[in-house]
């Protein structure tokens, strides 16, 4: 086999993963570098059964489409297709994914729970994805992202062939070894291709070296070949009797000839580039007519998005309605949204025929996987067309109920005035009707708007009369949704207790009924609600319960990672802080979550005097703008203004507090008003301000910096309160300071105090060990390994044998016994 | 990833303790390889030791502080550089 040239390395790698288990290893390359013929190696040398499964290059793909061949049921949530598969890879312990760059979200889902509980099992699961097309946006990328932490995930990347490679594989054919190398680049499939092309010309592409193959075989066999290539992935031979049987005959050349290859009851493409080769030179009615043939021939068997697939193709509007729709709800249904979403859109791009009523269905059903997938500016735009049909159905309970589902959507995009509006328009219609859900939804709707503008008793207002309506009909989702309202506005308002307790009872609700999406936002609320009230060690507390639910339930925690890294930032813990921030950057496009991230990241930077503060700070006003609402403004704002005072700009410091101020005294809210009456306080721009900001900002602007310290203490917030007794001049804030690595507030109070600056240091105590190598030290006089002190530590075993090396120097020993010994003797061993 | 020099300044006690430190430094970057990369240092002749002016570039700050604290390294200072100017190639290093 030629691509199994320099290959050995890697599949040495692999043997030995397979003897451990318990691992995950996404195996990247570009399209044709041979990773599926890597695999098939693997797997043939490998003793014992396989799973395999592989993604579809289908316009949009089947839920779960790699599990169907692999024997698991994939019906219901990814989490539960996870568990089977977990314990199906007891039995079997080898799974080959092909393709996952083509996989749909629920399969992505399956990816996610596989990666995190892997390691409780002895089973080795490879995953195959084209490196070169998981860009930026792609889902893949978000899910390796993910994972990066994930300790049984691990990616290798199969490389392209090298010059000595392509010269033993060109040498029987006499070939130009240099001027293939320059044109494939080393691409194995592209390799293979030109020298089965044969003929002395090169060809410049790998299409014309695929079609050059292809011209050899007989005409009819070519037709055979045409018909195989509109099937993606690969043809069942009953498919090819119903479609090409007058060609069949020729599909043992079609296999000789290395184009096809066999692959149980079906054949395939040696690989994918020779299908879409093959493929893209079909004239358009060939193409269409046989798409039409395989629509026909698939029709019994029901596979939707494989008819919704054909039916595209083959220009037939009325079946892509009804497959497209019917292969939505399945997508739907595995929780597979972007799918759903893209199939329902292409349902309605073939809808222009049919009845008014039933497109209003089709843009609901799309407009609510559009929702899900974060797409609100299509989800605004089909609830819109929606409406007008509603409309002119005369239906107002719909018309009502997409009123107030277009709320929400507008709240998500920032458009506030309009959310409003929409908002108003449903209850004054549902109002007219027999109370309902519908009604009792856009009440908590109007309530959601409410506590989000921070006007909190309207949001306690309206939260009430949905609570009200709930209950009158025993719904117990709106019940806990009103309560959430409630409470969070309570807390916002500075009742902490009250709302906290409302909180809790949203959350009680949602768990015993089992509405999980309500048990994160309740937790998430009390988190960060808490947090934005400084409430930190309960914020943290609920933060971390949200964390591990979401975990445990397959959602993505962002939201509530970023209030953790702010929390962490504000306790102190600055190390952990930027970890959690910089994990929730790399993952999330949510704005809403990356603003809290963004502005950990910002203060963090402004506060060790690293570069780049004002970078983070810019994406988060960008971000928060458009929602105009203070709980993002008035956070940003008060962090550009610490940033811009610790970069001793007092003039920008004053502008950026005084930008949020009006709004924050407006919706009297206690800690945004303190922090940014306190920035133009300092620089001068601002005497007093009301009794009623938080307890640490008024004590300090009275001039009481040793209460207002002692108030930060109590709140957990070491740097605020070493900032407090700083601005009083205070030596003894300089410890903290310096614990903290708080640089540049160090810096300004020793220039003030006349002090010269330390150096920062890790230099050792008398007996010459730093205080890492004492950790390394006590460590292995407990006898630990250096592979295990390493684990301890997380840092790399080099790093610790170098650590050994210089602890042994330094107490002139010979042994690690010896250093057990001398530690001991010295009185190094007890806990700092 | 962007360019950054990190100050150092009297870091170590010595020469010897300054190359221990430079083997910790390799050894971590090394697990970090898309986060981070050593370009250069200069080290620093200083009244108590050494210290050392480094060149690096890094996906962030946040990953310089978290290679350092790995490697148990000092940081006084991040700086990120906006430019490069090579007039004349660096003389010839000692080692």
């Amino acid at each position: 086999m030629a691509e199994l040239l320099e290959r050995e390395d890697l599949l040495a790698q692999l043997g030995a993963l397979r003897v451990d288990g318990g691992r995950l290893v996404f195996v990247g390359g570009e399209a044709g570098v041979g990773k599926t013929v890597l695999v098939r190696e693997f797997t043939a040398r490998v003793a014992g059964r396989v799973l395999q499964g592989s993604c579809e290059n289908l316009t949009t793909p089947t839920p779960y489409g790699p599990f169907l061949d692999v024997g698991v049921p994939t019906e219901g949530e990814p989490r539960h297709v996870a568990a089977a598969l977990l314990r199906g890879l007891e039995r079997t312990r080898l799974l080959v994914l092909e393709d996952v760059h083509w996989a749909d979200e629920a399969t992505l889902d399956v990816l996610r729970v596989l990666g995190r509980r892997i390691e409780s099992t002895d089973a080795l699961v490879l995953a195959t994805y084209r490196d070169d097309e998981v860009d930026g946006s792609h889902p893949l990328r978000v899910v390796l992202g993910e994972l990066t932490s994930a300790p049984a995930v691990s990616r290798l990347s199969v490389p392209r062939l090298s010059l000595g490679a392509i010269g033993e594989l060109a040498e029987p054919h006499g070939a130009d070894v240099e001027a293939i190398h320059r044109l494939t680049q080393g691409n194995a499939f592209y390799v293979t291709e030109i020298l089965a092309a044969g003929d002395g010309v090169l060809p410049e592409t790998v299409r014309d070296a695929v079609l050059a193959r292809a011209a050899r075989l007989a005409p009819d066999a070519r037709l055979l070949l045409d018909a195989v290539s509109v099937v993606p992935a690969r043809a069942e031979l009953w498919l090819l009797e119903e479609v090409a049987a007058a060609e069949l005959e020729h599909l043992d050349a079609c296999i000789a000839s290395g184009v096809l290859r066999a692959d149980g009851d079906a054949v395939a493409f040696r690989h994918e580039l020779a299908r879409l080769a093959i493929e893209s030179a079909l004239k358009p009615h060939r193409r269409r007519y046989l798409n039409a043939a395989i629509l026909a021939a698939l029709r019994p068997a029901g596979d939707y998005s494989r008819l919704a697939h054909h039916a595209a193709a083959a220009g037939d509007s009325a079946a892509v309605v009804e497959y497209a729709t019917e292969a939505g709800r399945q997508a739907a249904a595995a929780s597979s949204h972007r799918e759903a979403a893209a199939q329902y859109a292409s349902a309605l791009r073939h809808a222009d025929g049919i009845e008014a009523s039933a497109r209003a269905a089709l843009l609901d059903a799309y407009a609510e996987e559009a929702h899900v997938t974060g797409l609100y500016a299509e989800a605004v735009e089909a609830r819109r067309a929606a409406l007008d049909l509603y409309h002119a159905l005369d239906d107002p309970l719909r018309e009502g109920y997409t009123l107030s589902r277009l709320t929400i959507a507008y709240i998500r995009l920032g458009r506030n005035a309009e959310a409003e509006e929409a908002s108003r328009g449903a209850i004054r219609l549902l109002e007219t009707l027999p109370p309902g859900r519908e009604l009792a939804c856009a009440y908590a709707d109007q309530a959601y708007a409410r506590m989000l503008s921070r006007d909190n008793a309207e949001g306690v207002a309206w939260g009430e009369k949905a609570v009200a309506a709930a209950a009158a009909l025993g719904d117990s989702t709106i019940l806990a949704y009103g309560l959430n309202m409630i409470g969070t506005s309570y807390v916002m308002s500075g009742e902490i207790d009250r709302g906290v307790e409302y909180l809790l009872q949203s959350l009680d609700v949602a768990r015993s009924e089992e509405l999980e999406v309500w048990v994160v936002s309740a937790l998430g609320m009390l988190g960060s609600g808490l947090g934005e009230m400084v409430e930190l060690e309960l914020s943290e507390r609920f933060l971390r319960e949200c964390i591990t639910f979401s975990e445990d339930h397959e959602i993505t925690p962002s939201y509530s990672q970023a209030w953790l890294a702010l929390v962490q930032v504000y306790r102190g813990r600055w190390e952990e802080g930027a970890r959690l921030a910089s994990a929730v950057l790399a993952r999330t496009p949510d704005p809403i979550s990356r603003i809290s991230a963004l502005i950990a990241l910002g203060r963090l930077r402004a506060r060790r005097g690293d570069p780049g503060a004002l970078d983070a700070l810019d994406e988060a006003l960008e971000s928060a703008r458009p929602g105009g609402h203070l709980q993002r403004l008035g956070h940003v704002h008060a962090a550009r203004a610490e940033a811009a005072w610790l970069a001793g700009d007092a003039t920008r410091t004053v502008q950026e507090a005084a930008t949020a101020y009006p709004l924050a005294l407006e919706k009297r809210h206690l800690w945004f008003a303190g922090e940014l009456a306190y920035w133009q306080w300092k620089a001068g721009a601002l005497d007093d301000a009301p009794e009623w900001i938080a307890e640490p900002y008024r004590l300090q602007l009275a001039g009481d910096a040793a209460g207002a310290a002692a108030a930060w203490r109590n709140r957990l917030c070491p740097y605020e309160a070493a900032r407090s007794l700083a601005d009083a001049g205070d030596e003894g804030a300089l410890a903290e300071l310096d614990a903290l690595r708080a640089r540049p507030a160090a810096a300004a109070l020793r220039r003030r105090l006349g002090l010269r600056g330390p150096r920062d240091s890790t230099r050792g105590n008398p007996a010459g060990l730093t205080a890492r190598e004492l950790d390394v030290l006590r460590l292995v006089a407990a006898g630990k390994r250096n592979a295990d002190v390493a684990d301890e530590l997380v840092v790399s075993p080099r790093t610790v044998d170098h650590h050994v090396s210089a602890i042994l120097r330094k107490l002139r020993v010979r042994t690690r016994g010896e250093a057990a010994v001398a530690a001991a003797e010295l009185g190094l061993l007890q806990d700092r | 990833m962007d360019t950054f020099v990190i100050l150092r300044r009297s870091g170590w006690r010595s020469g010897e303790e300054l190359q221990e430190a430079a083997a910790r430094s390799t050894a971590e970057g090394e697990r970090m390889p898309e986060d981070i990369r050593w370009i250069r240092s200069y080290v620093l002749e200083e009244a108590d030791g050494v210290g050392t002016v480094c060149i690096y570039q890094a996906s962030s700050p946040e990953a310089i502080r978290a290679h350092a604290a790995a490697a148990e390294l000092p940081i006084d200072e991040i700086v990120r550089v906006a430019d490069t100017v090579v007039v004349r190639p660096d003389p010839q290093p000692a080692v």
